[in-house]
């Protein structure tokens, strides 16, 4: 004779398979409810991810310089007159003329960055130092050498200054860091002078003024130094 | 004299065709040069030997340890027209408002900027007279290693990795070996280490 107890046991074990049973397909039809949705998202922030050129349509037409390569000259850049809508906001400017110059010319011989490259953020400091950043395709898609990768920094620059006036100065960062060369040979870890009106030298080798950026304690000492010196 | 075979180790530098890279095919370069500047009387350190890394300060401090010393750093690009070579020297570098006299480290080229043109000159007149298609003059370009160098420093690019036979490059290790050799006996008499204005006098590195 079996036990109450292991009757009660069968019996629940035996609701719960019905109501499992009946649960499954339900169940089922949520998990690809969800899978549908997920997907979406992807495709969504996959498309808000690749580098689209903020073209609002409010924005002028006007004939921009692009430096592009040159096709005759080797390791040389040339200037292409094209017409874009563009607005009259700098940082947004910028973008805009950095993304086209990205986008390449219409002959692909004469690009100067590779065309997996992106332009991440740009953004203008105060004292007009301009600062771009690329995603790592710029590092690892572009040919490596010193022709190659001075075309690719003096493509931009150009660019940028014929476009541009409100950038003094550039720095190129790679996906949020300084890199200490592009790929191997050209140095990013200075920046390069964009508009001949920036004084000569000395902002490029002080960016900032004096001091300004320096803890202060250290500052203190700066001043205390300079005043030694003075002395 | 310093000659530095750039990249090595797990850097390979330019890739091209047919597993040809830029950090061995240099080496070659180094070594071709190095026993045509011997042959000239110079001594010559190499920043690397095999296939090791030294990192940019490191190939940089060979030339900064000593006194009077000349830097070379040898390239082979991926683009460019083959069997050319160009020489590049740092464009203008930032004077510092230096008052110690001493040379600030990422700054090292600076003083030197005058006798690298002078250098990077008479070895690009002498690579142009030996492979057509060469630019008649220098060019200047950032170039990472020879900002801290605190000597007068080139660097020779040769073009490129991208051959269809590795042969059309060794074809050029003579030739190379032989202008960098030709232009540095031009420039050995007119070098003199330059000094540094601070106030109150003038300091030697």
């Amino acid at each position: 004779m079996t036990p109450k107890w292991t009757v009660w046991l069968g019996g629940v074990l035996l609701a719960a398979v019905i109501a499992a049973a009946l649960y499954f397909p339900a169940l089922r039809r949520q998990v690809n409810k969800a899978k549908d949705l997920t997907e979406k998202t992807a495709e969504q922030a996959r498309r808000e991810l690749l580098p689209v050129a903020p073209v609002s349509t409010g924005d002028p037409m006007v004939k921009v310089k692009m430096f592009w390569g040159s096709r005759g000259q080797e390791g040389e850049l040339m200037p292409v007159t094209v017409e874009l809508p563009l607005s009259r906001e700098p940082v947004l400017r910028a973008k805009q003329v950095l993304n086209t110059l990205l986008a390449g010319p219409v002959d692909a011989e004469s690009r100067t960055l590779p065309p997996d490259a992106a332009l991440l953020a740009f953004y203008i400091l105060p004292d007009g130092t301009g600062v771009a950043d690329f995603s790592d395709e710029i590092r690892t898609s572009i040919p490596s050498g010193i022709q190659s990768e001075q075309l690719a920094v003096e493509s931009i620059v150009r660019t940028l200054e014929s476009n541009v006036p409100q950038v003094l100065r550039l720095k190129i960062l790679i996906h949020g860091q300084e890199a200490d060369t592009l790929a191997g040979h050209v140095d990013l870890t200075q920046l390069f002078r964009v508009n001949a009106k920036d004084a000569a030298g000395t902002q490029l080798d002080n960016p900032s003024p004096p001091g300004s950026k320096l803890p202060a304690p250290i500052r203190k000492a700066v001043e205390t130094m300079r005043k030694a010196t003075k002395r | 004299m310093v000659l530095d075979p750039a990249h090595g180790g797990t850097d390979p530098g330019a890739r091209g065709t047919e597993g040809i890279t830029e950090s061995d095919e240099v080496l070659q370069f180094a070594t071709a040069t190095k026993k045509a500047l011997e042959a000239r009387g110079f001594q010559v350190i190499l920043t690397r030997e095999g296939n090791d890394n030294p990192s940019f300060d490191d190939r940089s401090a060979r030339a900064n340890a000593q006194r009077g010393a000349v830097f070379i750093t040898l390239h082979i690009a991926s683009t460019g027209l083959t069997g050319t070579a160009r020489v590049y020297v740092e464009p203008e570098v930032p004077a510092s408002n230096n008052i110690t006299g001493l040379i600030p480290w990422d700054r090292a080229q600076a003083p030197f900027l005058s006798l690298s043109r002078k250098l990077g000159d008479l070895v690009q007149q002498e690579l142009s007279k030996r492979f057509k298609g060469s630019p008649d003059t220098l060019q200047t370009a950032p170039v990472r290693q020879l900002r801290t160098t605190a000597a007068p420093a080139i660097a020779v690019e040769i073009s490129s990795v991208s051959v269809k036979e590795r042969a059309e490059l060794d074809r050029m290790v003579p030739g190379v070996a032989e202008a960098i050799a030709r232009g540095l006996t031009d420039f050995r008499p007119t070098y003199v280490v330059p000094t540094i204005p601070v106030p109150g006098g003038s300091v030697q590195p």
